[in-house]
């Protein structure tokens, strides 16, 4: 631990003030997110059983590493609107490749590979060209969708009923993975590339001042943007057991809500992985509790207005309380 | 032909599935999916992917209606519907979620032709009676498929047109959106007829969403570079109504058009006092969905797949439909009459 090393007098330690402001905003969110999975639990005792967790977290898995995804290229300074897409074409790899001779291995292979070289080479674009992210993903985004749609113009292909069992079957694999993935990324905070991220999203100039390649820090942003990105689409076949070239759409908007309701920046360089996941978290516990509740669909979305409202609200007015 | 030929197929499985099921259920064949547990009141999901566009409303009011009328005699206790908001994944959580509460039947408009299909096998490995209806899934891991067919749509339009025309003329066709499988298959039902008059010949084909306004502006085009148009095949309602708007404003008179039961559609026609035909894809579908599973609930068989034979509006019965077009919304659909006796000759049918 940092806060651990002895410290020059006068200089308090960094690492705990620093988490516990990033966490401040967001106690508003956990709190929500918690109130809802005691909701979700009491309506639907099912929840507690290994089985009724592992369908909660296969049902949140790919919009966790969407909104991770998004907010890796948000906390470097951009945003991705070409994520769906990217959702789409890992969905539409695994399916064509899986039940065909490259099999399961090859296919995951495959479609990581994709993800992470169509993530660095947009992520090439954007940061040495200097174009505005939103409109290079937004290119991106039709490049890449019609590419989904000439692999599979109609739903279909198939993933092998072992593969699909093991990653959306009755056990929590998919939250083990989750696990990992999130201890991935704290060690990946731990590199030369992870702890300048932050640096080079809120203030690229001042960065690259202080001797970091800020450059490369942003693509690799989003070469792991794109690798999350495909991953979630590999999961989506996985639970479908099939591919669909335009399954991901919906996941452009949905992980960019996530992100932000997680307390994470349009500007970059704010925010917290943390928050991404919890913000994913609520909306995908929303769905289920809105269905035990039983409320009529019009009133399902605006609740569900009201709800991000309320996330995103609570936090900034405990904070003016605060203040004044 | 084809009706008949799937009747022919449905057999096979249907005995197939007696024989399988013949040691749980030795009196009555059961239908798929129904182990025959389950007792009624009985509870239902309606898992739609979109609950806006005015189509949905109608076949939402529908399964509503039939609800009410079950719970009169005691058969069903509860509704609970859900909107996917046009997302497939969404959609699986929502019958995930259905699944966990343990509803004796599932109706469906599914979002994606594939996507469902694990979820879809789950429910129906639980014994709740699972019937997809409207947009369909691949999979005949449920107890039925409901759908009237879209190739007959085509052929129908097509070949109606061509005898309004006299067998010879310049005709535009006005088509759905691109890569869309309904308006495909309409599309494809349409071309053997066309190929077998070449007499008529096609001047301009469209693709556009399905509104009104894209249409309308799509025929202003073709009215302005083609002389002399005999008649237009519209392939859904908006698309005939913007057809037969754009002839008005530009001034032509209105030729023969096929469409659909739009209100708007039925209306013009109407007042233009042209020549018509129009189908539909009746909003009833869904009250037949929930009667389909509640049959199946009570023990008897229901085919694998029912096709809704496609009712046909023309000159002769236009009126008929006009008649109560005060019970439809300004920009719905007049759908056909039904009743209890319909829908059991419909499930009947093997």
């Amino acid at each position: 631990m940092t806060a651990a090393e002895p410290l020059p007098r006068g200089v308090p330690p960094l690492y705990g003030p620093v988490q516990a402001r990033r966490n401040r905003g967001l106690y508003g969110l956990y709190a929500v997110v918690l109130a809802f999975l005691v909701i979700d639990a009491v309506l639907f005792p099912g929840l507690l059983s290994r089985d009724g967790f592992a369908r909660l977290t296969q049902n949140w898995f790919p919009l966790a590493l969407a909104g991770m995804a998004q907010a890796l290229v948000m906390l470097a300074g951009g945003i991705s609107l070409s994520l769906g897409a990217m959702v789409s074409l890992g969905a539409v790899i695994a399916a064509v490749t899986m039940s065909g001779p490259a099999g399961v291995g090859g296919g995951l292979a495959l479609v990581l590979a994709a993800g992470l070289a169509i993530g660095a080479a947009t992520g090439l674009i954007v940061v040495r060209l200097r174009l505005p992210a939103i409109v290079v993903t937004l290119a991106a985004s039709f490049l890449i969708g019609g590419t989904a749609l000439l692999i599979l113009p109609r739903p279909g292909g198939a993933i092998p009923d072992g593969f699909s069992d093991l990653l959306a079957g009755d056990q929590p694999i998919a939250f083990g993975i989750l696990v990992v993935i999130v201890g991935l990324w704290k060690l990946y905070l731990a590199t030369p590339l992870g702890l300048s991220l932050y640096a080079a999203g809120e203030n690229p100039v001042a960065a690259h001042n202080a001797g970091i390649a800020v450059d490369r820090v942003r693509i690799a942003a989003y070469a792991l943007s794109g690798l999350l990105s495909t991953a979630a689409g590999l999961f989506v076949a996985a639970q479908t057991g099939s591919g669909d070239p335009v399954i991901g759409d919906s996941f452009t908007l949905n992980s960019i809500a996530a992100a932000v309701l997680g307390g994470v920046g349009f500007l970059g360089g704010s925010g917290t992985m943390r928050g991404a996941l919890a913000g994913s978290l609520l909306l995908s516990l929303m769905i289920n509790v809105m269905f035990f509740l039983g409320l009529p669909p019009v009133a399902q979305y605006v609740a569900q207005g009201l709800i991000i409202i309320a996330a995103v609200a609570l936090p900034q007015l405990r904070i003016r309380g605060r203040r004044s | 032909m084809i009706r008949s030929s799937l009747r022919a197929a449905a057999v096979p499985v249907c005995l197939g599935l007696a024989l399988a099921l013949g040691a749980t259920a030795p009196a009555l064949a059961a239908a798929k999916c129904i182990k025959g547990d389950r007792k009624a009141p009985f509870t239902i999901g309606w898992a739609n992917i979109y609950s806006v566009p005015t189509w949905m409303k109608q076949t939402q009011a529908t399964i509503q209606a039939e609800f009410d009328a079950d719970k009169k005699r005691g058969l069903v206790s509860k509704l609970v519907v859900t909107d996917a908001q046009g997302n497939a994944s969404t959609q699986i959580q929502q019958i995930q979620s259905m699944i966990d509460a343990n509803v004796d039947a599932i109706l469906i408009e599914a979002g994606s032709s594939t996507a469902l299909n694990r979820v879809i096998a789950s429910a129906c490995a639980k014994g709740i009676a699972v019937v997809n209806f409207d947009s369909l899934v691949d999979t005949d891991q449920l107890t039925t498929r409901i759908n009237t067919d879209s190739a007959a749509w085509g052929a129908g339009a097509a070949q109606w047109l061509i005898d309004a025309i006299g067998g010879k003329g310049n005709i535009i066709i006005l088509n759905g959106p691109a890569g869309v499988s309904v308006s495909d298959d309409r599309r494809k039902g349409a071309e053997p007829v066309l190929q077998a008059h070449p007499d008529v010949k096609i001047l301009a084909e469209s693709n556009t969403a399905y509104n009104v306004a894209p249409a309308q502006e799509a025929v202003t085009n073709l009215l302005f570079n083609n002389a002399q148009i005999d008649g237009v095949l519209a392939l859904a309602g908006p698309l005939a109504t913007g057809a037969v708007l754009a002839f008005e404003k530009q001034g032509h008179p209105v030729v023969p058009t096929t469409g659909e039961n739009a209100r708007q559609f039925l209306e013009l026609w109407k007042k233009d006092g042209m020549k018509g035909w129009a189908t539909m894809q009746p909003n009833w579908l869904g009250a037949l969905a929930l009667d389909a599973a509640l049959t199946a609930l009570q023990g008897k068989d229901v085919p694998a797949f029912v096709k809704v034979p496609l009712p046909v509006i023309d000159n002769s019965n236009l009126d008929q439909y006009l008649a109560h077009a005060d019970a439809f919304p300004a920009d719905g659909f007049i759908y056909s009459p039904y009743d209890q006796t319909l829908f059991d000759t419909l499930l009947a049918a093997k």
